[in-house]
């Protein structure tokens, strides 16, 4: 892997990382990228206390009566004022979608539990229990069957 | 609930077109097996009827397996139960099992062992399926102590 930097103050600023997969340096160059430009959290609402979840502290983001809820890693829960499909396109790629409407921390997910049901839940390491669902588990096997 | 009837709507009409397809495989397996060589035009016509509509069922309750937040086993077993009675209404119509406790039984019986099997297998595989994804998990995990 070569490095490459280029100084050029006429460009916008942008980190390019080309890699054939995934691995722990780019998630960790994502989370340098996010910290520095401001962009490493989001902003949670319970009554009228409003917080700063940084995406690390952050578990499960669900949506519970059509309300979008970011669970932290305490298990409080915290609502949040964007779609989860905006969320999605923000949040780092070490966020996977479990279900239609629930996104993960693969980092803070415990384990996947088989269920008697035959379906399968994710267990994250606050307690917090999501479905994951039959199309969503495809994809995440597929995404670990290229590690 | 609108997508989902939309769903059984458009695989029922893909399950359809295989009617007629199973009804000559079943013809040519009584004719084989139990010497079925004549056939009536209302025989024939009831067969492809009632084919069609079983076809339209079958294709169309994969519909089911669609609905995220239906477990599984639930899918299965409203899937299962449409199934059993639209085939148990299929034979007793078309005159291949007889109208009795006995051959319903067995017949029941059959249906409820295969439904049970698929489950069985099902559930282990997803088992095992879990149990290689948590592997991976935990190896991608350890490359982020500072998390934990």
């Amino acid at each position: 892997m070569k490095f490459k930097l280029i100084i050029d103050k006429d460009r916008e600023e942008e980190i390019i990382a080309v890699v054939h997969a995934t691995c722990p340096l780019t998630e960790q160059i994502e989370d340098l990228v996010n910290c520095f430009s401001g962009t490493d959290h989001l902003i949670g609402h319970k009554d009228e206390e409003m917080r700063k979840l940084e995406f690390s502290k952050i578990e499960c983001i669900t949506v519970i009566d059509r309300r979008v809820i970011a669970i932290d890693t305490k298990g409080e829960q915290y609502c949040l004022k964007d779609r989860l499909r905006d969320l999605e396109e923000i949040l780092p790629s070490y966020f996977i979608r479990i279900n239609k409407s629930a996104l993960a921390n693969e980092r803070r997910i415990e384990r996947f539990n088989a269920v008697f049901s035959g379906g399968v839940d994710a267990v994250f390491f606050c307690g917090y229990r999501e479905y994951v669902s039959r199309r969503c588990f495809a994809q995440i096997k597929r995404r670990y069957d290229k590690i | 609930m609108k997508s989902f009837a939309l769903e059984l709507l458009k695989r029922g009409a893909v399950g359809c077109g295989f009617g007629p397809i199973v009804l000559a495989i079943v013809y040519w397996v009584l004719q084989e097996t139990a010497g079925v060589l004549t056939l009536t035009v209302n025989e024939v016509c009831i067969g492809i009827v009632s084919l069609t509509a079983l076809a339209f069922i079958a294709g169309g309750m994969n519909a089911v397996y669609k609905i995220e937040r239906l477990p599984l086993v639930w899918a299965i077993l409203i899937h299962g139960c449409v199934l059993y009675l639209s085939y148990l209404a299929t034979y007793l119509v078309n005159g291949w099992l007889e109208l009795g406790t006995a051959p319903i039984l067995i017949f029941s019986a059959i249906f409820v062992v295969g439904f049970f099997a698929i489950w069985a297998v099902i559930y282990f595989v997803t088992r095992k399926k879990t149990a290689e994804l948590n592997d991976f998990l935990k190896k991608k995990q350890l490359n982020y102590p500072f998390d934990k």
